[in-house]
């Protein structure tokens, strides 16, 4: 779908925070690094879009009413198999049936279960004098508790990138701490810059939120993406 | 519209509307150092006399001032300054700043209603209104002042934009204390026609500022402030010093990003990106002008440290280490030199050197000369920063001031030579009032002196900061 009717659509129905499947068709259309994740309405579906995805695999329930999905027992992680995966899918259907009976299921999200690697975090919100501002910072506890992020407003540029990465306190982590690979900076820096240009592209989109992004020492994909778009056109 | 503010901010005839007994001639005082013509526009009979005492000429009507009028200060009543100010447009004045307060910034009806009156009137008749609610212009040079007690003569470096008009004159009395003097400063006020970036544009293209700095709250439109202050940063360094930081206005939104995006995180951001630096009071933005003024550009961050003791050896490296900045040791060629002569005697010559031993307390200055030239000429080192002993040494100062200019003329000596950055810390110990003097003739000097080894090293590393980004290197 084009990257104005993913808007439409969402428009249409009411919503402002589009699904996570939407959200990375417009960051993939962008060039931004996402771990693709697929529609599947039925189980043959799941099991065929997981053997193009590769195994190990994790199901995600879609409904635009369910935004806690762990809650109604909508995820299944790890997934090694195409029999897992048929398993997982009527298992995710039924249970959330059962927990949120009044919720649209739109279906199950087919995605790869990425290998763990540093998370981080990287995002843009609007500043009422400023525009879009983006955010980078270290994620889970270090972005929730401590607050190590750094911030710079749109368009950003290569120096602006380095310096968001290189600002944080958390900056030793990424460069490689005891003995742990390094992070590959340039990647990262690339990974800013390329959501920059998308925000730019993009005046509709409210809030951006990838979290996490996994880096690598050959790498960065963001594993999860949270887009919300102003309510009017 | 944009405005030329070359006549209004460089004037050549000034002229005081409402000037009064009752706040003692305030502004006519204030202008009594211009060096060009103030008039006085005054209808109350009983204050005439008192304005023509001072020797101003007084009218009675805007339109009998002779010749053209560059710059005007409206210090009238509320109800009327809308009025004045049509009169001005008429006149076709350079420029009007309005001390006179009581307007929006009240928040009550009939104040806003007034300020929405001068907006209409200052935008049909194309005025460039500074404030209302202001200090208005400081230019040293040609002394139109903000306040009785600032300088005015020569022309100073450091250009001042203030959203207050407390800051804005304590920007040029305590700057000017310390060694940093004003070239033109706006008291901005409210802002409602000329606001931050006009000032900015000015300040850039203005030959006499070398270094700008700025007192903000607010910023109306945040792109024009944006590209104003880029531009402004490829010519010459920007200070920014951001009042009103608290995070208590961050918002609840639907995303991370946006709950972490305090107005403080975000401004700062900006600040950096436009390759300008922050500053966070009032001391810490003269602190940081003085280095960028008077210590020489550098791009590396790897400190030489000359202290006269043990115990400030230590504390002065914790300051340069704390504020981002490098103490490395020396290369062998220069601990090869450091042999020959230095008294390690209760001394050492890591880096810092303990060199109160080795140029006695006395300061000899061919020993001083020669640490120096040492350090000037190690390639490990990028800047340099000594301690003046004020604790020891202030005494001997006072009673023969000529040790002082001894110890002076080596400093002198070394910085004429020298291409890295030098600044002195003379902390004000148990001798203040000695201090103080001595401050005076080290600043004359055109030293970046300063009272504490934190504020020494915050300020040279914001320099260092200021002049690497320029060099495109962060």
């Amino acid at each position: 779908m084009a990257p104005s009717s993913i808007v439409e659509r969402a428009r249409a129905e009411g919503r402002t925070i589009l699904t996570e499947i939407e959200a990375k068709q417009l960051l993939e259309q962008a060039g931004v690094p996402v771990s693709p994740a697929r529609l599947a309405t039925t189980k043959d579906a799941a099991i065929a879009a997981a053997s193009e995805l590769g195994f190990p695999i994790v199901l995600k329930i879609v409904s635009p009413q369910i935004t806690h999905k762990t809650d109604v027992g909508g995820v299944a992680l790890g997934l090694a198999s195409a029999g897992d995966v048929g398993a997982a899918f009527d298992r995710i259907i039924a249970s959330a049936k059962e927990h949120a009976p009044a919720a649209t299921i739109e279906g199950v999200a087919v995605q790869r279960m990425e290998k763990a690697g540093t998370e981080v975090i990287i995002g843009m919100t609007k500043d009422a004098q400023f525009g879009p501002v983006l955010m980078f910072g270290l994620g889970g506890v270090l972005v929730e508790v401590l607050k190590d992020v750094a911030f710079r407003v749109v368009p950003i540029n290569e120096r602006d990138a380095r310096q968001m990465v290189e600002e944080i306190k958390g900056y030793p982590i990424l460069q490689g701490y005891r003995g742990q690979a390094p992070a590959d900076l340039g990647k990262l820096h690339d990974l800013l810059l390329r959501v920059s240009s998308f925000v730019e592209e993009h005046p509709e989109i409210a809030e951006l939120d990838l979290n996490p992004v996994f880096a690598y020492s050959d790498g960065a994909i963001a594993v999860d993406a949270r887009v919300v778009i102003e309510g009017k056109a | 519209m944009t405005h030329d503010l070359r006549r209004a901010l460089a004037p050549r005839t000034v002229v005081v509307v409402g000037s009064k007994k009752a706040d003692g001639y305030m502004w006519l005082r204030n202008y009594s150092t211009f060096t060009g013509n103030v008039y006085s526009v005054q209808i109350d009979p009983n204050e005439i006399p008192g304005i023509e005492a001072l020797g101003v000429q007084n009218f009675t009507s805007l339109a009998d001032v002779p010749g053209d009028i560059d710059y005007v200060m409206l210090a009238v009543p509320r109800q009327v300054a809308p009025r004045i100010l049509a009169d001005c447009a008429k006149r076709g004045v350079g420029g009007v700043s309005l001390f006179t307060s009581g307007f929006a910034e009240t928040g009550e009806e009939e104040g806003i209603k007034l300020q929405q009156q001068l907006l209409e009137i200052a935008r049909e008749g194309n005025v460039a209104l500074i404030g209302p609610n202001c200090m208005g212009l400081y230019n040293r040079r040609l002394g139109v002042r903000q306040s009785g007690e600032q300088g005015a003569g020569e022309a100073g470096d450091a250009g001042f934009i203030g959203q207050s008009g407390t800051h804005s004159i304590n920007f040029g009395l305590v700057g000017e204390a310390h060694g940093v003097r004003v070239s033109t400063s706006v008291s901005i006020g409210n802002a409602i026609i000329l606001d931050v970036p006009d000032y900015l544009d000015y300040l850039t293209d203005d030959p006499e500022t070398k270094v700008i700095a700025m007192y903000i709250e607010g910023v109306k439109d945040g792109s024009r402030f944006v590209e104003s202050l880029r531009r402004a940063t490829a010519k010459k360094p920007v200070v920014v010093w951001k009042g009103g930081v608290t995070d208590a206005g961050a918002r609840a939104t639907a995303s991370h990003t946006g709950s972490l995006a305090a107005p403080r995180a975000v401004f700062d951001a900006i600040v950096r990106q436009a390759g300008a630096v922050p500053a966070h009071s009032l001391e810490d933005t003269i602190d940081v002008v003085k280095a960028l003024l008077y210590a020489k550009p550098a791009t590396g961050r790897r400190m030489g440290l000359m202290a006269m003791t043990g115990g400030q050896s230590v504390v002065i490296t914790d300051a340069f280490v704390d504020a981002g900045l490098e103490v490395p040791r020396l290369t062998d060629a220069s601990y090869e030199q450091l042999r020959s002569f230095f008294n390690i005697v209760g001394g050492s010559y890591q880096n810092p050197l303990d060199m109160g031993g080795t140029i006695g307390f006395g300061g000899s200055r061919e020993t001083l000369g020669r640490l120096f030239d040492i350090l000037d000429a190690d390639v490990n080192i990028d800047a340099i920063a000594m301690e003046m002993a004020s604790g020891f040494l202030a005494r001997m100062w006072q009673s023969t001031p000529a040790s002082l200019d001894t110890l002076l003329d080596a400093i002198d000596a070394h910085r004429n030579r020298s291409a890295k950055p030098f600044v002195a810390v003379l902390q004000p110990q148990h001798v203040e009032e000695v201090v103080v003097a001595a401050r005076k003739r080290i600043q004359e000097r055109g030293i970046a002196v300063f009272p504490s080894f934190e504020r020494a090293a915050a300020a040279l590393n914001r320099a260092i900061a200021v002049h690497r980004f320029r060099a495109g290197m962060d």
